[in-house]
């Protein structure tokens, strides 16, 4: 039962101002800055819309948001299915449980800048553990020059990072089905396939969609990782999105630079709506069901 | 009995893959790894851990992190805690306009924000401080405590509320005194989610401390060059990672809470 009051807005205020601070004023400095070619921010000038067709007419632009988009979908396929079926073997209680959350959670607190230095390191042919099984195994491991081990080391790595909250979610939504679902489902003899089509993944739908949002938007703008193993080579193929605005803000070119931030943004926002109607429907979906 | 071998063999796979990538920093840092006068490369050693707390600029970068992270997670319990509540208890005007802007800012690439941030901090006179890198790594915590507390607030029936203003609480003095207390544990989960968020960030950290207040994260970049000391980056690597450990010992039980969002 929620009352309807506007006063509620004063109990929000203070969160939303350091927000209007921090995150809207810098969009709207940044959406100006786009339609200007900037030498200092003394002397700039006009040039309307011209960094946006010059990115959007790049042929450039487009294979890395192609690289983007393969690159989320990779990760996608692989973390979920492993995050969903690492919960549903936790043990409920337990040392295993709470063992294993703890190791779950391990790498989420790892800098992100040191999980680049990390992998290459695990997979020094001379030093790293990795490496050295790689090698007395005779497989030869070229992540520096050899695409498709760019791509495998970026999957790897990834997955080592962020499987584990993928899990966690995964399993705080678990935990929170009364048991008197599996009674029910025992008393009807549902096989273990269906106890999870049936009960778990609807229960779980909302904390996946959540879920995969986190996990979508990390990879699909995936930065200082992917900076790190290879700096978007070789040949530029795991040059994505992010890479490209990282190397235009190094290189201070704030129009384009700010243009491309202002086209980032938008996709942004673009996918968070897709997101945003999904949970609504999937809200109301959960309500008819209940009632 | 099958399942069960097959189960723990799946876990003791898991354990390997998220372990050994660690266990390697962790042996490397108490490894010599570069020729130095007395000591053999390769050789056991204390040296890079007394060497990090030698140089000035390590030692300051772990307290710096300590205190905008601290900083960060202060702000954003303080200005979420109301906010949270105010989602929790009542509806209003534009109220899901507000949530889906939270969602927003939770995603937004911290890259995206990052150049007028930049600008729009040194024209504030908020570069090279803590204050600067707290404040703005509250683009993405407020979001995530403001979900965290709202489950946990909604998990306190709203009779509890009603007692306190009837006992002549304000709505102030009820969510100081009465409220916090007994959402002590969501608090702490919060402050657990919004201190990794925060600890690991390295973009903005990096771009708002150019000659001073220098993170954990550009300390350890800066170590790289054309001899590097893996061993002394090692140490380090480990040293970052003690504090987010000893958090997550603590809220092991509470970790899965949260990021159940109403829309």
């Amino acid at each position: 039962m929620q009352i309807y009051d506007n006063r509620a807005w004063l109990l929000v205020a203070p969160a939303f101002l350091v927000l209007a601070f921090i995150g809207a004023i810098p969009l709207v400095i940044n959406t100006w800055h786009s339609f200007f070619d900037i030498f200092t921010l003394e002397s700039k000038f006009w040039v309307g819309g011209e960094w946006y067709g010059e990115i959007l007419g790049s042929s450039r632009f487009f294979e890395s948001l192609g690289r983007s988009l393969m690159f989320s979908a990779v990760v996608l396929c692989v973390q979920f299915p492993l995050g969903l079926f690492i919960a549903l073997s936790l043990p409920k209680s337990g040392w295993v449980r709470s063992f294993g959350l703890v190791l779950l959670a391990l790498p989420l607190v790892v800098p992100w800048n040191m999980i680049p230095s990390i992998w290459l390191s695990f997979i020094d042919t001379e030093t790293g553990y990795a490496g050295r099984l790689m090698a007395m195994a005779g497989i030869g491991f070229d992540h520096k020059f050899n695409a498709v081990h760019t791509w495998i080391l970026l999957v790897v790595m990834d997955t080592w990072h962020w499987v584990g909250l993928i899990a966690i979610l995964a399993y705080s939504g678990l935990a929170s089905i009364a048991p008197s679902y599996y009674q029910a489902a025992s008393i009807d003899q549902a096989n273990r396939w269906q106890v999870f089509v049936y009960i778990e993944l609807p229960k779980l739908s909302g904390v996946l969609i959540m879920a995969l949002l986190l996990r979508f938007m990390d990879s699909f703008m995936i930065y200082v990782e992917a900076f790190g193993i290879n700096a978007g080579g070789p040949r530029s193929a795991t040059t994505f999105l992010s890479l490209d605005l990282g190397e235009d803000i190094k290189g201070f070119n704030y129009g384009p630079a700010a243009a491309r931030s202002v086209i980032y943004f938008f996709m942004t926002l673009t996918i968070v709506w897709a997101f945003w109607r999904m949970m609504t429907l999937q809200r109301d979906a959960s309500r008819r069901g209940a009632g | 009995m099958m399942r069960r071998t097959l189960r723990l063999l799946g876990f003791v796979v898991l354990a390997a893959f998220i372990i050994l990538p660690l266990m390697q920093v962790i042996q490397l840092s108490f490894i010599s790894t570069l020729s130095r006068d007395g000591i053999e490369r390769g050789s056991l050693t204390l040296l890079n851990y007394a060497n990090v707390f030698r140089t000035d600029r390590l030692a300051a970068s772990l307290v710096n992190s300590t205190i905008y992270v601290t900083l960060n997670v202060a702000i954003c319990i303080i200005v979420a805690v109301p906010a949270a509540y105010a989602f929790s208890r009542f509806r209003f005007r534009g109220d899901r306009a507000a949530f889906f802007t939270l969602l927003a800012f939770r995603v937004t690439p911290p890259i995206v924000l990052s150049l007028p941030v930049f600008l729009l901090f040194s024209s504030a006179n908020l570069l090279n401080t803590p204050i600067g890198v707290a404040l703005v790594h509250c683009v993405f915590n407020i979001p995530i405590a403001i979900w965290i507390l709202e489950s946990f607030i909604s998990a306190v029936p709203r009779e509890f509320d009603e007692t306190a203003f009837v006992d002549g609480h304000s709505t102030g003095s009820f969510i100081i005194r009465r409220l916090v207390p007994v959402i002590a544990p969501g608090i702490g989960a919060t402050a657990f989610f919004c201190f990794m968020f925060s600890w690991v960030e390295v973009v903005f950290a990096r771009t708002l401390t150019i000659t001073a207040g220098k993170p954990i994260t550009t300390a350890i970049t800066s170590l790289f060059g054309f001899q590097t000391d893996i061993g002394l980056v090692m140490a380090m690597t480990t040293l970052s990672l003690v504090p987010g450990v000893v958090m997550i010992w603590f809220v092991r039980n509470h970790i899965s809470r949260g990021f159940t969002i109403r829309v």
